[in-house]
């Protein structure tokens, strides 16, 4: 039986489908069987980052109607044999689909695969009801600032009275030389906030949006960003790795201490 | 020397989260507060240093931190 997480953030434009894209890919490259679904009506994005927009023929509103096999609407990535996409519909409106239909279609799905992950659309509305209907689990994704920590906040709550109590968190875009000069809030302050799990950090990194103009994953490549998404798939499958704390520019030496402590 | 942007942050941070978490105006929040220190004040020898309200989603704390030990 395959694990259900809702990627989710309240506000817009944190990094969700990113986070769902990359952690999708890195899973799947781990061997594991991996679903990810885009649940935003009417807004379609998860293909464009997965770089597979010219594959889709059907959808999650054409499966949900009926109009076609759930199988026909998995679209298969060539260069990831374990990863499969269920778009979302450009054209159709959020009430397209109900909450009790995305349960049900989930719950279906369990059983193929070892992960789903569903990408949530922004807001509290019908669209996150839809998105955390089905999910075992929820990974909070969140900038360092006000507004994206205050919306966290609101999620975690929501996320509480629907049943979600083990939510992990995602800080997204940290820049350290901010966070040194005292104009950026640190992981320390924002977990005190939060007071949800940390299950990775993700530092802020132009190859992001290059891998992204591309629609190639930032996961695999040598960067801060992609190792930082490498660690959170590790800690998603059981794996203790520390969090790497960016706060220290690191010279080599104090490097190779640090390899030696953890051995 | 000016503020540091992160400290108004925190603090604007901290108030949001606070009205938003109990559905309440930090004014408000300031009153009760204040309130249930009288209360407490009565019965209890209570500093206002020793006395804190925190709030989650489902549950609001009061932190008594005097420590009687002193006595």
């Amino acid at each position: 039986m395959g694990e259900v997480i809702v990627i989710t953030s309240g506000k817009g434009g944190v990094g969700k489908t990113t986070t769902t894209a990359n952690l999708g890919i890195g899973l799947s490259k781990s061997g594991k069987k991996t679903l990810v679904i885009d649940t935003d009506l009417g807004l379609r994005n998860l293909d464009v980052v997965l770089g597979l927009e010219n594959r889709i023929v059907y959808n999650l509103v054409d499966v949900i109607n009926g109009s076609c096999r759930l199988k026909q609407a998995l679209i298969s990535d060539p260069r990831y044999p374990e990863l499969y996409l269920l778009p979302s519909a450009q054209t159709k409106d959020k009430s397209a689909v109900s909450p009790e239909q995305m349960r049900k279609l989930v719950s279906e799905l369990k059983d193929n695969f070892d992960f789903i992950l569903l990408d949530c659309p922004a807001g509290i509305e019908q669209g996150f009801q839809n998105a955390i209907a089905g999910a075992d689990k929820a990974i909070v994704v969140t900038t360092p600032e006000v507004s994206a920590i205050r919306d966290a906040d609101r999620i975690i709550g929501l996320l509480e009275v629907n049943g979600i109590r083990n939510s992990s968190l995602i800080i997204n875009r940290l820049r350290i030389d901010m966070v040194k000069r005292g104009d950026m809030m640190s992981v320390e302050d924002v977990t005190e906030i939060l007071a949800i799990d940390l299950i990775g950090v993700i530092p802020d990194d132009e190859q992001v949006v290059i891998a992204t103009n591309q629609g190639n994953p930032i996961i695999g490549n040598a960067s801060k960003a992609g190792t930082a998404y490498e660690n959170i798939c590790k800690r998603l499958l059981g794996e203790t790795v520390p969090i790497t704390d960016f706060s220290h520019t690191e010279g080599l030496f104090s490097k190779m201490t640090h390899l030696f402590k953890m051995n | 020397m000016s503020v540091r942007s992160v400290v108004i942050a925190k603090s604007r941070l901290k108030n949001l989260i606070t009205a938003d978490r109990i559905h309440c105006t930090p004014d408000n929040i300031q009153l009760m507060s204040t309130e249930i220190y009288q209360i407490l004040s009565k019965y209890l020898e209570i500093k206002p240093e020793d006395f804190k309200i925190s709030y989650t989603h489902t549950d609001i704390y009061i932190h008594y931190m005097n420590d009687r030990r002193k006595n």
